[in-house]
């Protein structure tokens, strides 16, 4: 076959969402199915999921090591979507649109009650005019140029009553 | 966990720009390769070279996807020579030449952090 890193991304395509046979130098072997193919470094990227348990595991083959590919079945909508979902961002979770203006409520009562200014811009809360929360209005999803007030508002966060169903942590 | 190995310092110490990571030594030269495989004919028109940019940027934000799924997680690494080593993975540079490692477990000790060359992995794996 034509050297595995002189292929075009087109073509590197073509084996994504496959299950395939990899030969690396060294006599090794590897199957799974194809996740991705980095386009800098020709790196295959082969998932194998398991039977019982949900966990996967994640094998990268690097593009100077591989001699041959070897497709061995064709995937399908459910293995694009479980490909999908494995390397779906921590914290997907879909949060209802009540939900969310119900956190953003809350935020937005609870730094007015600490006597901090703040905007309702659209989906967003702007701070003090130089931090920015977005949905869904965690610590995390602060954004600001100034560290020391990133810091102080984090903070204040998470000392949130009205956010958890737990005891406040802190008075 | 073992006690980290202490690193060390020969008399005159070595480079730390040297070993293969020095950007200017013609090995790292010649592995960052300026040019990437893309359609250079010249019939190729503007239409397949859109394709093929969108082809690449959706393969590159999955690989960059599966980057960050390995931070700070335990893994595996096959090199050459069948040399078998874990670490937790830290980062990568852009070119998937270098990675940046935490607690790697080498036959003689625990280095606390470490560089690895991508050139001399055959294969890295870990479970999610």
């Amino acid at each position: 076959m034509v050297e595995w890193r002189q292929l075009k991304p087109l073509e590197w395509c073509k084996y994504v969402n496959k299950k395939v046979k990899v030969t690396a130098h060294e006599k090794h072997q590897f199957d799974g199915w194809v996740f991705t193919v980095d386009p800098v470094s020709a790196s295959i990227v082969l998932v194998t999921f398991q039977e019982k348990g949900g966990t996967a595991t994640v094998r990268v083959v690097t593009g100077h090591a591989v001699q041959e590919v070897e497709i061995l079945q064709e995937g399908n909508e459910e293995t694009a979507r479980r490909l999908r979902d494995t390397f779906m961002p921590l914290g997907g979770q879909v949060l209802s649109l009540e939900e969310l203006r119900c956190r953003k409520e809350s935020l937005r009562m609870w730094l007015e009650k600490n006597r901090i200014p703040v905007e309702e811009e659209g989906e967003t809360l702007r701070v003090a005019n130089v931090l920015t929360v977005s949905a869904p209005y965690g610590a995390e999803n602060c954004s600001s140029s100034n560290e020391i007030i990133l810091a102080r508002v984090q903070n204040l966060m998470e000392g949130n009553p009205g956010l958890t169903l737990q005891q406040p942590s802190n008075s | 966990m073992r006690t980290p190995m202490s690193v060390l310092r020969l008399p005159r110490g070595p480079d730390p720009n040297s070993r293969g990571f020095d950007p200017n030594s013609p090995r790292f030269i010649a592995l960052c390769s300026t040019t990437i495989s893309s359609s250079t004919d010249t019939e190729t028109d503007s239409v397949q070279i859109g394709e093929e940019q969108c082809a690449r940027s959706m393969l590159r934000e999955s690989f960059l996807r599966t980057l960050i799924a390995m931070t700070n997680k335990q893994v595996q690494f096959y090199m050459y020579e069948r040399v078998k080593v874990n670490a937790v993975f830290g980062a990568s540079d852009i070119d998937v030449l270098n990675f940046q490692v935490s607690d790697l477990q080498t036959p003689i000790g625990v280095q606390k952090e470490a560089l690895l060359r991508c050139q001399d992995v055959i294969l890295y794996s870990f479970d999610l």
